[in-house]
């Protein structure tokens, strides 16, 4: 999963699993060649877009995000965190709309192994409001 | 005021941290609300706010003083033997209650929304007995959520946010310890927060009480589960749901409308109402408790003042100013023709009843008070616009979980208009 990741962040070619390589796996290695194509070594960079006209404001996000369950207390009981935000915060909803503030501290950006693949924002919005993605 | 948190009063779970920025004159911005709350705090300055009394002449409503349409108000009142008081969900306690004095000075019938909506389960209750519980125990200590032809992701936004997905006082986990289970015959946009452990059942269209009437056989016994399922749920789900519902230390189920409306003729809130009994005898370690979730803030609120003021929730009839047994609701006073006026507060009957209903209804006298264009507005014959309660106003409201809260007021109301409650008294002082 480490490496998947590194290898869509472009930290990592597909080159460097070794397994890959071998005549056996040929055919998935040209698979992946194809998808990654010409971005293949290029660092990519992380995006997380919220689609304002399917978000409700139901603070999901805001709640389960382990960085904002970190920094911002009442959001450990469901409730908003407090205002102005504070910086390690990553999602607010203002007037009835969630807003990303901070993508910096993004467990996707700041955290090592297992943690690295927190995807939990875009999984649990019931609107299917929050894309992850890597450009 | 700045930053001051707040209850938003756009759906009965109303959310008591929302934080307001405002200048006393504006509310000018509105943190933590979800959609619905914003457009209520919007609401202030709507498009399709009523700012002015409003009388009928010649076919068409025209704006007049609030004394013309006091006037007026008590002129179709005076007139009338069988007034008909209905809505107070939208309204405050206080309101409530000068509703029900009013009610009771012009021997009136007096109905809220509830009794077509949470109501139903309460006085289901009184069979059955109701185990209630609070939104605090369903953030810090549930580790069972039922949602039942409920889409609460829909009705009430915040809702899963707080109880499903927050972290509660005793413990580091939340979402990890808290299964789901959603019972409902569409898929809502309430399915999207499930996850691998949660259950999912989409059950055939009413039939709920086969569901739950199976759940009653079985819930005692250890093994014997049909091999067919039943209601287009299979054995093993079914077997799921019995371990979760009889192994639970903390369960709610969310009761939502999908269940209000009778299925072959019987009461299905009495059978799950009997279920959770049922379980909670067995049970040693654990409780299930029951919220229903209605959507007007102060639903509730109707409920409370009428039985503890006068003894019963709902449908209050006077006459010769006391309290008279009847077994009408608004719906059978409205289908028998059995009024000659209405006072309509804060709802739109026009556009949520039936169009028999609604045609009956606007044939009489109509008179509204409300802050708001409806369908009934156009209809009325007049019109008192009053002050939105949590915004403009404040008072006293009962949550989802039968828990009173102060709303306050945070900006004055525009043209001075009056509260809901200070109407009502108006009312009952020039008619004394
Ligand atoms: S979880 Fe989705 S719908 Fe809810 S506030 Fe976040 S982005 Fe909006
Ligand atoms: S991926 Fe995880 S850390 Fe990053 S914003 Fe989403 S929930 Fe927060
Ligand atoms: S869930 Fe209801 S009370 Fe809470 S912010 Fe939304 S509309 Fe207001």
């Amino acid at each position: 999963m480490a490496f998947a990741l590194d290898l869509l962040q472009g930290k990592v070619k597909v080159d460097d699993c070794t397994p890959l390589l071998e005549p056996k796996y040929k055919k998935d290695y040209d698979t992946l060649k194809d998808l990654l194509g010409a971005e293949e070594g290029k660092e990519k960079e992380l995006r997380i877009d919220v689609d304002n006209d399917l978000c409700d404001g139901c603070g999901i996000c805001v709640t389960i995000c382990p960085v904002n369950a970190r920094y911002c207390p009442p959001s450990l009981s469901g409730k908003a965190p407090d205002y102005p935000p504070e910086k390690h915060q990553l999602f607010q909803v203002k007037g009835g709309k969630c807003e990303l503030l901070a993508i910096e501290y993004c467990r996707r950006i700041e955290a090592q192994g297992r943690e690295r693949e927190c995807r939990v924002c875009e999984t649990y919005c019931p609107r299917e409001a929050i894309k992850i993605d890597y450009v | 005021m700045a930053n001051e948190r707040v209850i938003c009063s756009g759906c009965s779970l109303l959310c008591d941290d929302i934080i307001i920025k405002s200048d006393g004159l504006y509310i000018d911005e509105v943190i933590g609300a979800c959609l619905k709350g914003k457009e209520r705090f919007d609401q202030a300055t709507a498009k399709n706010r009523i700012l002015n009394p409003l009388i009928k002449k010649d076919g068409e409503l025209k704006k007049v003083t609030f004394d013309e349409a006091l006037e007026k108000t008590l002129t179709i009142i005076k007139n009338s033997s069988k007034p008909l008081l209905y809505g107070f969900s939208t309204v405050n306690c206080e309101a409530q209650l000068k509703g029900i004095e009013l009610a009771s000075l012009i021997n009136g019938f007096i109905d809220s929304n509830s009794i077509i909506c949470q109501g139903k389960v309460l006085n289901t209750a009184k069979e059955t007995g109701l185990s209630l519980t609070t939104i605090a125990e369903g953030i810090n200590k549930a580790d069972l959520l039922i949602l039942w032809g409920a889409n609460a992701a829909e009705s009430i936004p915040r809702l899963l946010n707080k109880v499903l997905f927050s972290r509660g006082k005793f413990r580091m986990t939340g979402r990890e310890i808290k299964t789901l289970i959603i019972i409902d015959p569409v898929k809502t946009a309430s399915f999207g927060v499930m996850g691998v452990r949660d259950i999912a059942l989409q059950i055939e269209t009413a039939k709920d009480i086969d569901l739950i009437r199976v759940l009653k056989e079985y819930c005692c016994k250890a093994d014997g589960i049909p091999d067919a399922g039943v209601a287009g749920i299979d054995k093993d789900d079914l077997k799921r749901v019995l371990l979760h519902l009889t192994g639970t230390e903390n369960g709610i189920i969310f009761i939502g409308q999908g269940l209000l409306k009778s299925q072959n003729g019987d009461n299905v809130i009495k059978e799950l109402l009997e279920l959770v009994q049922l379980i909670n005898v067995k049970q040693e370690k654990g409780r299930i408790s029951v919220i229903m979730l209605g959507g007007h803030y102060n639903m509730l609120g109707f409920d409370h003042v009428a039985l503890s003021n006068y003894g019963k929730n709902h449908s209050l009839q006077f006459s010769n100013h006391q309290l008279v047994e009847t077994p009408d609701t608004i719906i059978t006073k409205i289908e028998k023709d059995d009024f000659d006026c209405s006072i309509i507060v804060g709802t739109d009957p026009i556009s949520h009843f039936p169009t028999q209903l609604s045609k009956k209804l606007m044939s009489k006298p109509l008179i509204l008070i409300d802050n708001k264009q409806t369908a009934t507005s156009y209809v009325a014959d007049v019109i008192i616009p009053s002050s939105i309660t949590g915004i403009e106003n404040g008072g006293m409201v009962y949550r989802i979980d039968h828990i009173p809260l102060n709303l306050k007021k945070i900006i004055n109301p525009p043209n001075n208009v009056f509260s809901d409650e200070e109407i009502i008294k108006k009312i009952i002082e020039s008619l004394e």
